[in-house]
């Protein structure tokens, strides 16, 4: 959330696929072509960050005077990891998604393209996805056996989900020692 | 701002204990502390007590085995020294605790009225006046154990209401809530950010129905 978030820079710097609308000299780069131009309609994946600028900016008005408004320079298209797979995966059984093989940060980057799209329906099923994990979380941080093997559950949380078992862990170990120290 | 996020966030056990130790509770002195009315001068000053206090009142107008309210941290620090003997609460017996049960297991939805700091109260008393109680201090034990396991279970049930405004769940105590604060906060912050991902015109009615 903070400037100095490092899960967010990290969560921007995740790579989105995009389509070029402009032919951009000099950016043949990003291609790996270094020194040609960039096509029109090229498809190149760009870190978050880069292509939600380029996807909000609009290109050149006066290079292309024929349009109806600018194109922005770039597209963004529907990335794997919000795919309809993923999502069907999700309603189905969202405790038994492997959330961090998807991508460690998961949330945020649901939560970015959610505004960027104004998505409603992925705010419906992340709405849905988060009550049935965090209650998951919940039984395994409250519960916790201390040393004991991980269960595979623990292995698929992302970033948020960790510092959240993490919180949750600490409060509730604190509270039993407390107890038993009594 | 540099201290750990549970510490800022939180209150720990030991806050928790804290506070409650604030709370009121009966006590027999096993010595006077008030100024005879007679204006007896002529007994030997041992005989009388002095506390210092900030509130002098009821402190020191103690008159041994004279049921009198103090605060539990004070209660605790005199039969410490033998020089008190607790009243436990009510609720603090084996069949008051057996009819709390009960509830808990008839209403699955519900929390009994335990008072806010029934965990605390009971976890000192045990403890520190374990012989002041009404019934043997393991059976006592074992019952505020079992209440404790059937709220919790019930308390993760009661997890599923969650939604990025609120959740109720009455009559939960203080260290109860406390120990579910940093879960709560995290589930509803990252709801209230899934939420506001989205503009609000349209929401309002998609999401409220």
């Amino acid at each position: 959330m903070g400037y100095y978030d490092i899960d967010d820079i990290l969560a921007d710097a995740a790579k989105f696929p995009c389509r070029f609308n402009y032919a951009v000299p000099g950016l043949g780069y990003l291609e790996g072509n270094v020194g040609e131009e960039i096509k029109k309609n090229a498809k190149v994946e760009l870190p978050l960050w880069l292509a939600r600028i380029l996807a909000i900016v609009g290109g050149d008005e006066e290079a292309d005077p024929d349009s109806e408004g600018a194109l922005p320079f770039v597209e963004l298209l529907a990335p794997e990891i919000l795919s309809s797979r993923v999502m069907n995966a999700i309603k189905s059984s969202p405790v038994a998604l492997d959330v961090h093989s998807i991508n460690a940060h998961f949330y945020a980057l649901a939560v970015k393209w959610a505004t960027l799209f104004d998505d409603r329906e992925l705010v419906r099923v992340l709405n849905y996805m988060l009550l049935e994990r965090t209650r998951e979380i919940h039984n395994h941080a409250a519960s916790g056996t201390l040393g004991g093997a991980p269960s595979t559950f623990m292995l698929t949380l992302d970033e948020f989900e960790k510092k959240l078992y993490r919180d949750t862990h600490s409060g509730c170990k604190e509270t039993r020692h407390w107890i038993v120290r009594k | 701002m540099s201290l750990p996020w549970n510490i800022q966030e939180t209150f720990s056990p030991e806050e928790i204990q804290f506070i409650v130790e604030n709370e009121p509770i009966k006590i027999f002195p096993r010595f006077t502390t008030r100024v005879s009315l007679r204006g007896d001068r002529a007994k030997p000053a041992h005989t009388r007590w002095k506390l210092v206090t900030a509130d002098d009142h009821p402190l020191n107008n103690l008159v041994a085995i004279q049921t009198t309210e103090v605060a539990l941290w004070m209660a605790l620090l005199l039969k410490q020294q033998g020089k008190c003997s607790i009243v436990a609460p009510g609720w603090l017996r084996l069949s008051q605790l057996q009819k709390y049960i009960d509830y808990e297991l008839k209403h699955a939805e519900r929390f009994s009225e335990l008072p806010w700091n029934w965990l605390v109260v009971a976890q000192l008393l045990f403890s520190k006046a374990a012989d002041d109680l009404h019934d043997p201090v393991h059976l006592l034990r074992g019952k505020i154990q079992d209440l404790r396991e059937i709220r919790l279970g019930k308390i993760g049930q009661g997890l599923k209401h969650l939604n990025e405004s609120h959740l109720q769940l009455d009559n939960l105590s203080l260290l109860e809530i406390n120990e579910l604060r940093p879960f709560v906060l995290g589930v509803m912050n990252k709801l209230k950010q899934v939420h506001s991902s989205i503009s609000e015109e349209r929401g309002s009615e998609d999401y409220y129905e």
